[in-house]
């Protein structure tokens, strides 16, 4: 292969793992119900499968820093690869919960390695430094954003497993970036110097934060709520990363400011949105996601362009950069999460009541009505734990396909009980908007900080 | 495509308005109420259940009954409704025991039937025997054999209703009673 060809193909593969291991936050969400199941694990138990993999980034990411300093990129890549292409592989094999947490925290080492040192890669590998360094950011940005959606495709496709069995092969390919001559004769980082990303990354803390709010927290309620299964949601939730991808010449035009600005309060007005739905409507959620992709579009590149700037002490700059992303997740998860399963209860609660008050309700004749009732009443009961009722079919096994108004008392019940459950979800976006409202604060602080006095 | 920065800033301007916008018009559509309890608060008078015919008539003495009932409790009509449901499905907060629960169903009940017969909408011997069955059968026992009282309705809907109410005004309510009584 011509260096040319064997160097694009490197950047190519290289994109690709750094997306797979940005992916990675995100990418388990959709398959979340499917292993409560399967595993027969509680809410919390479950959580680690997402929780585990992000906070072993962000404290692998942090303790890298040094390491880049007296150790070469391509060993370090090579490293990564291999840890995250064996674990990949132990999340897929899996048998119990124990073991696919275990293996989400070696995948969490490796994808640190990755995403460490493939920028000082990736800058070595293109014409300017700038050109590596927005190669870099925008395979993560890209990685992030649609990680649930493929996801999802591939829960529904076939299994969570699949899931993690298809980023072996991403991992192995991205090895052919080692091939190419300029990333290997890479030496250790000299000491980064001194420049003023602090504000940058905190912005980068709560950007991915608010994120949170907008992928797992969608997808939640898409899938489980709404009952629309991984492929359907996942339809839903692209709509923030098209959204993203289509705000760059936006991004591109507008300062950092403007960017990050105008950014955070479109990402927190996407997240207002889907916190104030006034109808269960996929369409109307996937416009708010796409609200939120256009902030999310605008807010990350200037944010990242401050955490990682010039060419000096890039790897360094980046572990922090990731460090702060996944840092971001994991306080967004841990604060946001308490907020939801409370919501829900709630939810629950009027949902059971707002059902018992359509059935009461429904002008359908005795006869309908009671059979009904007993047969939704042992619907929850049989129902095992993790999976959604049924309820839907009480009515269909009483006359719904023929008799309007069972039909309509069935419409009615799913609506009551959907329309609670969405409103659970309130409080949780609020709190991933107040995220988003807070992406420009640092750098406010920041720039008031340095202005003399 | 490159758009210069005063472009820029008034898409951006535009996006964060129709945002904004998007919200209100969300919040105006109904966002507040969305997905809030049905219920009413206890002891308020409720809309009659609609329909003619025994059918709907059972149905508003049973609706009725709950609602006296719930009131009777300080308690929303579907409170009371689930506190006779499996625990998991049960409200948290049910604050009476069973014996009061029955006590008020039962009260509810025959207080609705007695404003039904005044209303002359439930013929008398008919609602002796309802009488009876809400003074003496076990609540368990209305909620588990339900589908067989609607396989009665049915039974009652095909039948001739003189025939029906001659039929009734022989019955003795306590040998009914002792006939459906586990």
């Amino acid at each position: 292969m011509p260096p040319a060809a064997a160097r694009r193909a490197a950047v190519i593969a290289l994109a690709l793992a750094v997306a797979v291991a940005f992916a990675d936050s995100s990418i388990v969400v959709l398959a979340l119900p499917e292993l409560y199941t399967e595993f027969e694990t509680s809410i919390p138990g479950v959580a680690w499968v997402v929780t585990a993999y992000n906070l072993v980034v962000a404290v692998a990411a942090f303790a890298l820093r040094p390491a880049l300093r007296r150790m070469r990129p391509a060993p370090l890549l090579l490293a990564g690869l291999v840890v995250f292409l064996g674990a990949s592989v132990a999340c897929g094999l899996a048998g119990d919960l124990a073991v696919l947490i275990i293996a989400r925290c070696v995948q969490g080492l490796g994808a640190a390695l990755v995403l460490a040192a493939s920028l000082p890669i990736m800058v070595a590998l293109a014409a300017t430094a700038e050109t590596g360094a927005m190669r870099w950011a925008a395979a993560g940005a890209v990685g992030a954003a649609v990680g649930p959606a493929l996801g999802g495709v591939l829960t529904e496709l076939a299994s969570w497993r699949a899931i993690f069995i298809f980023q072996a092969p991403v991992a192995a390919v991205a090895l052919i970036a080692l091939a190419v001559p300029a990333a290997r004769a890479l030496g250790p980082e000299r000491p980064a110097p001194r420049a003023h990303t602090g504000a940058a990354n905190w912005g980068l803390v709560f950007a991915f934060g608010a994120l949170v709010g907008a992928l797992f927290l969608a997808v939640l309620m898409v899938v489980t709520v709404w009952d629309l299964g991984p492929l359907a949601g996942a339809v839903v939730v692209s709509a923030l990363p098209i959204a993203a991808l289509l705000v760059r010449p936006l991004s591109v035009a507008l300062s950092p400011v403007e960017g990050v600005g105008g950014g955070a309060l479109l990402l927190a007005g996407g997240l207002a949105g889907l916190a104030f739905l006034p109808t269960v409507s996929p369409a109307l959620a996937a416009v708010c996601l796409g609200v939120c992709g256009l902030g999310f579009g605008l807010v990350v590149p200037p944010l990242t362009r401050a955490s990682v700037p010039g060419v000096e002490g890039l790897g360094q700059r980046a572990t922090v950069s990731v460090g702060a992303r996944h840092a971001g997740l994991v306080l967004a998860l841990v604060l946001i999460a308490p907020v939801v399963a409370t919501g829900l209860e709630r939810g629950g609660e009027v949902a059971t009541i707002n059902a018992t008050a359509v059935v009461l309700d429904a002008e359908i004749g005795v006869d309908v009505k009671v059979p009904v009732a007993l047969a939704l009443r042992d619907e929850f009961e049989r129902t095992p734990r993790g999976e959604v009722p049924d309820l839907a079919r009480p009515f269909d096994e009483n006359g719904a396909g023929d008799d309007e108004a069972v039909r309509s008392a069935r419409d009615d019940l799913v609506d009551a009980i959907q329309a609670a459950l969405t409103r659970g979800f309130r409080y949780a976006y609020l709190l991933a908007a107040l995220f988003a409202l807070l992406v420009p604060l640092p750098l406010l602080i920041a720039r008031l900080a340095r202005r003399p006095a | 495509m490159s758009l210069s920065r005063r472009t820029a800033r008034i898409v951006l301007a535009l996006l964060v308005a129709g945002a904004a916008l998007m919200v209100g018009v969300m919040i105006a559509s109904g966002a507040r109420d969305f997905g809030t309890s049905l219920s009413r608060p206890p002891c308020t008078p409720a809309p009659a259940f609609p329909g003619d015919g025994l059918d709907a008539t059972l149905q508003r003495v049973v609706l009725d009954g709950l609602e006296g009932a719930a009131c009777e409790l300080g308690a929303t009509r579907e409170e009371l409704v689930l506190s006779l449901a499996p625990s998991d499905i049960r409200p948290r907060d049910i604050r009476w025991d069973d014996a009061t629960i029955q006590r008020a169903v039962r009260s509810g009940l025959v207080q609705s039937i007695d404003q039904a017969e005044d209303r002359g909408s439930l013929p008398g011997p008919l609602a002796s025997v309802l009488r009876a069955v809400a003074e003496r059968a076990p609540v368990e026992f209305l909620i588990n054999r339900g589908g067989d009282l609607a396989g009665i309705v049915d039974a009652v809907r095909s039948a001739d209703p003189g025939d029906l109410l001659r039929l009734l005004g022989r019955i003795d309510p306590g040998d009914l009673l002792d006939l459906i009584r586990p």
